[in-house]
């Protein structure tokens, strides 16, 4: 089948802002494809604009053919699927670089444009940033107008398809506001969202492997951000529950996957005042929901609290959630360990660490009693010389030992590891729990910003008639770690990194208000689901919201918005006002009860009048001679009283 | 393979056949609505259709799988693109109507032609809205006319070519006027019943024997009409006679009009008679009829013709030779 493959140049009036639109639609894609995919898809485009300028004819479909094959293997070789928001948007970006080299008709630029808007829409599924909505608006304002300039006659200019694109797009703003404000959400996914797991995130690994890692990342990044309903609890206050380790294996600390217990919260007697916030968690793709130590009370559906205590939601967090909690600092878990379950929480692996084995039983030997023991251990931490570093040097084999004797320095989880074994080399139930520690007050938002770099690791010991309780042996080496937080380093090495050493006020300010305005815009635009859309509708006065009545809003709302729309189209359509003279003479040509023929003069029309109809003469020929001074005569107010006057007294 | 009749009948037909009788049907309706439309016509609102193009199908599609999306990722910033989407449809839709209500169209005339040729009815749209109109097309049937915009206040002529292949009359009982603006989601047009008729000459017949010979009238020597046009005197001017003929240098001397006459051209007369061909049918007649009056025509001899019921005098000129065209078109029609 051999098809014309010659290009004549008619698409250059369109084709500019074809592929102006694709690529703004392909930029957000930028940081995630593949580079041969970005260079298929620029190589493309700028070929196929040379193309067209210089009249060349598209490749053959063979090359194509082989091209398509080619890249459908990349895409695959690449990301070995081809569901999923990363190579999805490959293999669109790949779609639209092959369907541009055989672009020839007008019309093929349709399916260019519905790829463009799809890329707009996979880039806004992979992530939302307050930059986001303006770069949609933009994109689809290019769109609109390749649209138009597709579908344009010659004489349009791209400045006249321009305004009516944004024209356009300002008349559905508000149908578009409404429709997105009174549409039912639901809470509950349809399928499972296949969620690009390319992008590595900073969250709290399962494991923790003290002695393995001789850096702790320092990533500002947000973990969550936290309002609180009353004050602020103290910094010291402020442990984040995440998930509990309760396995070691000599090097390794591991979790079990999270069940569901429902015991586990009727360990947990409290007093005192109950602290209840909001937390807004960023996706962690991880299923642990974090909560101020100890959560008794959570708003978010489908999470459990596991045996440890541990809040986990049955499905991973793969978009940010909202929810509220209710936790008491004032809190026992008075948990009775039977025998079996005393020995599995202190079970040690053998041979391993034997130096720590041995300290651990010289010291519980000279300690009185369990919580002596304890004390005990901690003042050896704290006045010993152990040190509170970010960057340790790495353990080796029998890392506990090593650290215990030899190193002497690390940071929060050799700490919680070193004290955990020597619990449990004392017979001591003992777990450790991740999660994070303090967070930053945004004086703008008035809420707390937890930050990556504040994830920490404690420890709870199990003692007879007490249960659990909570013991931070980082807080007896760096006792400031634990009262004013990890965040400031993070922005000093910010500023250093900049060669800013100053200025990183003035940058830690910035960033504040960049938060502040995150938290904002996530609360109430990315955040607006099920729950923030009832409360918004019992704020608008609606009684128990539910679907069908919002239903029924959003259509009354969208009818009454097309009918102002409709009306302001007939407005922009209507003919001008005629002028006063027009007027004038129209009512007199009215009275007449004839109609002027087609390129009938007012003089002839007189003529006839005069003949035909029942005006007096000298009123037709004053009318006619003010109206014909009005129209041609030099521009006077005179002509246009007398006219105004000869209509007016005409019987 | 091919020798198994197939025994049912292909869908594609039955979609199109379909589709033919539903719009038949529509036509119909909408032709009864309306009634007939005077030769200067301003669409009302209610007179103007819609419908969705494949495109516009393809849109929806789209923006519904889109909605699923963002519902199942429960993304407001999916949402609000979708919901733009959806908006601009709406707004589309409202646009694209209003870009046809309100155009004035007035029927401007058509030029005669030969049968088998296509008649170019002209139909002059006016824009009195203070606003332009794009994309504007007029259509009947499957025949369109060129897409135009309209400037604020501007009038532009539209032309339809049909197809012609009798003589006589063609009226154009249907004719629409369409939009696809602005993104081709939706099409918008109405339909227009006016009083539109062309006039369709016979065909000229491509292998016409030889006209009937010149006889030359008033005494003269008989001689052959295709001789040599010699300069034969100067005779007053009459009207009809062609300006080349004319004796300008005459003119100038005298100041009265003379013209040249010429051996061979000056009164002779041709005799173009219906009867003559008794030979051929009726059309076919007509047919060699129309060449001789168009080739005749082109020498500027005079000529007459004679078919029953209408006799015109030896003569020539546009005039002449319209009024003998017009004769030889509506032959027998009816109307004549």
């Amino acid at each position: 089948m051999a098809k014309a493959r010659g290009t004549d140049g008619s698409l250059l009036s369109s084709l500019p802002w074809t592929l102006g639109a694709l690529s703004l639609a392909f930029l957000p894609h930028l940081p995630y494809l593949p580079i041969w995919i970005t260079a298929a898809f620029f190589g493309c485009t700028s070929w196929r604009y040379v193309i067209e300028r210089r009249r060349r004819p598209l490749p053959s479909s063979w090359f194509r053919a082989a091209l398509a094959l080619g890249c459908f293997l990349g895409v695959l070789g690449t990301y070995s699927s081809i569901s999923g928001v990363g190579p999805g948007s490959a293999l669109l970006a790949v779609m639209a670089s092959l369907k541009l080299l055989e672009t020839r008709k007008r019309r093929d630029q349709f399916v260019l444009l519905f790829i463009a808007i799809f890329l707009v829409m996979s880039s806004l599924l992979r992530e939302q940033f307050l930059w986001s909505l303006p770069y949609m608006l933009v994109a689809m304002t290019v769109i609109m107008t390749a649209w138009l300039r597709m579908s344009a006659g010659n004489s349009e200019t791209p400045r006249q398809s321009f305004a009516t694109g944004g024209r356009l797009l300002l008349y559905a703003a508000p149908l578009a506001i409404a429709m997105w404000v009174f549409f039912p959400r639901i809470a509950t996914p349809f399928w499972a969202v296949p969620i690009d797991t390319s992008r590595a995130t900073s969250g709290l690994s399962d494991t923790m492997s003290p002695g393995d890692i001789t850096s702790l990342s320092m990533s500002s990044e947000v973990a969550f951000r936290v309002t609180f309903d009353s004050a602020i609890p103290p910094p010291r206050d402020r442990y984040w529950r995440g998930l509990v380790l309760t396995r070691f294996n000599g090097r390794t600390w591991t979790a079990r996957e999270p069940s569901i217990s429902g015991a586990a919260i009727r360990q947990i007697s409290f007093a005192g005042e109950p602290i209840s916030y909001e937390v807004t968690l960023e996706p962690t793709r991880q299923q642990w929901v974090f909560a101020l130590d100890m959560p008794v009370n959570w708003s978010l559906p489908q999470t459990f609290m596991g045996p440890q205590q541990q809040l986990a939601r049955s499905i991973p967090i793969d978009q940010r959630v909202v929810y509220n909690a209710v936790s008491y600092s004032n809190y026992a878990v008075e948990t009775e360990l039977q025998a079996p379950f005393i020995n599995w929480y202190s079970s040690l692996p053998e041979n391993t660490n034997p130096r720590t084995l041995e300290l651990a039983r010289t010291m519980r030997a000279a300690a009185r009693d369990e919580a002596g023991y304890i004390d005990a251990v901690l003042a050896m931490f704290n006045q010993q010389d152990f040190y509170y570093t970010l960057e340790p040097p790495p353990l080796g084999s029998n890392p506990v030992d090593r650290f215990l004797f030899d190193t002497r320095r690390g940071f929060c989880e050799h700490y919680a590891s070193a004290f955990s074994v020597l619990m449990r080399s004392a017979g001591i139930p003992t777990r450790i729990v991740l999660g994070y520690h303090g967070g930053e007050i945004n004086p703008l938002g008035g809420h707390l910003i937890v930050r990556q770099s504040d994830a920490h690791a404690w420890t709870e010991v199990w003692l007879d008639g007490v249960g659990w309780r909570r013991v931070d042996p980082t807080a007896a080496v760096a006792p400031d770690r634990i009262d004013y937080g990890a965040s400031d380093a993070a922005f000093e090495g910010l500023g250093a990194a900049w060669g800013l050493a100053a200025p990183s006020a003035l940058l830690h300010q910035l960033s504040l208000t960049f938060d502040a305005l995150s938290a904002k815009w996530n609360d109430w635009i990315l955040g607006y689901g099920p729950d923030t859309q009832n409360r918004f509708m019992e704020w608008l006065g609606m009684q128990n919201p539910d679907w069908q009545k919002m239903l029924l809003t959003l259509v009354a709302v969208i009818a009454g918005l097309i009918i102002a729309i409709s009306g302001l189209l007939m407005l922009r359509y209507r003919a001008p006002q005629k002028d006063e003279a027009a007027r004038l003479y129209a009512r007199f040509v009215k009275k007449t009860g004839l109609h002027p023929g087609i390129g009938e003069t007012p003089q002839r029309f007189a003529e006839r009048a005069r003949q035909a109809s029942t005006l007096p003469p000298p009123t037709i020929e004053s009318i006619t001679n003010a109206y014909l001074d009005a129209r041609y005569g030099p521009t006077s107010g005179a002509a246009y009283a007398r006219l105004r006057t000869a209509v007016a007294t005409m019987a | 393979m091919s020798s198994i009749p197939w025994p049912f009948p292909d869908p594609r037909n039955l979609v199109s056949a379909f589709r033919n009788r539903a719009s038949a049907r529509v036509q119909r309706w909408a032709r009864k609505r309306q009634g007939r439309d005077p030769s200067t016509t301003r669409l009302g609102p209610g007179r103007v259709y819609i419908l969705p193009t494949g495109v516009g199908f393809v849109f929806g599609i789209m923006t519904f799988a889109m909605l699923l999306g963002s519902m199942n990722y429960n993304n407001n910033l999916s949402f609000v693109l979708t919901f733009l989407l959806v908006a601009i449809g709406l707004v589309s839709m409202h646009q694209c109507q209003r870009n046809l209500v309100g155009l004035e169209l007035t029927f401007a005339g058509a030029e005669p032609v030969y049968a088998g040729q296509a008649i170019r009815f002209r139909i002059a749209v006016t824009n009195h809205a203070k606003n332009a109109r794009y994309g504007i097309r007029l259509h009947h049937d499957a025949i369109t006319s060129e897409a135009m915009d309209l400037a604020a206040g501007e009038s532009s002529v539209f032309t339809l070519a049909i197809p012609t292949d009798r003589r006589g009359w063609i009226s154009l009982q249907r004719f629409g006027i369409r939009t696809l603006f602005p993104f081709e989601l939706f099409r918008s047009w109405a339909w227009l019943h006016m009083d539109i008729a062309g006039l369709v000459y016979p065909r000229p017949a491509d292998h016409a024997p030889e006209p009937p010979p010149t006889m030359v009238a008033h005494g003269h020597r008989q001689h052959d009409a295709r001789g040599e046009e010699d300069f034969a005197g100067l005779r007053r001017y009459q009207t009809g006679d062609s300006p080349r003929h004319v004796a300008w240098k005459a003119y100038a001397r005298s100041g009265q009009l003379l013209s040249k006459q010429f051996a061979g051209a000056d009164t002779s007369s041709q005799w173009f008679d219906f009867e003559d061909l008794s030979e051929l049918d009726i059309e076919q007649r007509l047919s060699v009829l129309t060449r001789w009056v168009v080739d005749t025509d082109r020498t500027l001899a005079d000529y007459g013709l004679r078919i029953p019921g209408a006799e015109f005098g030896p003569a020539h000129g546009e005039s002449h030779r319209r009024a003998c065209l017009e004769a030889l078109a509506l032959y027998a029609s009816g109307s004549n």
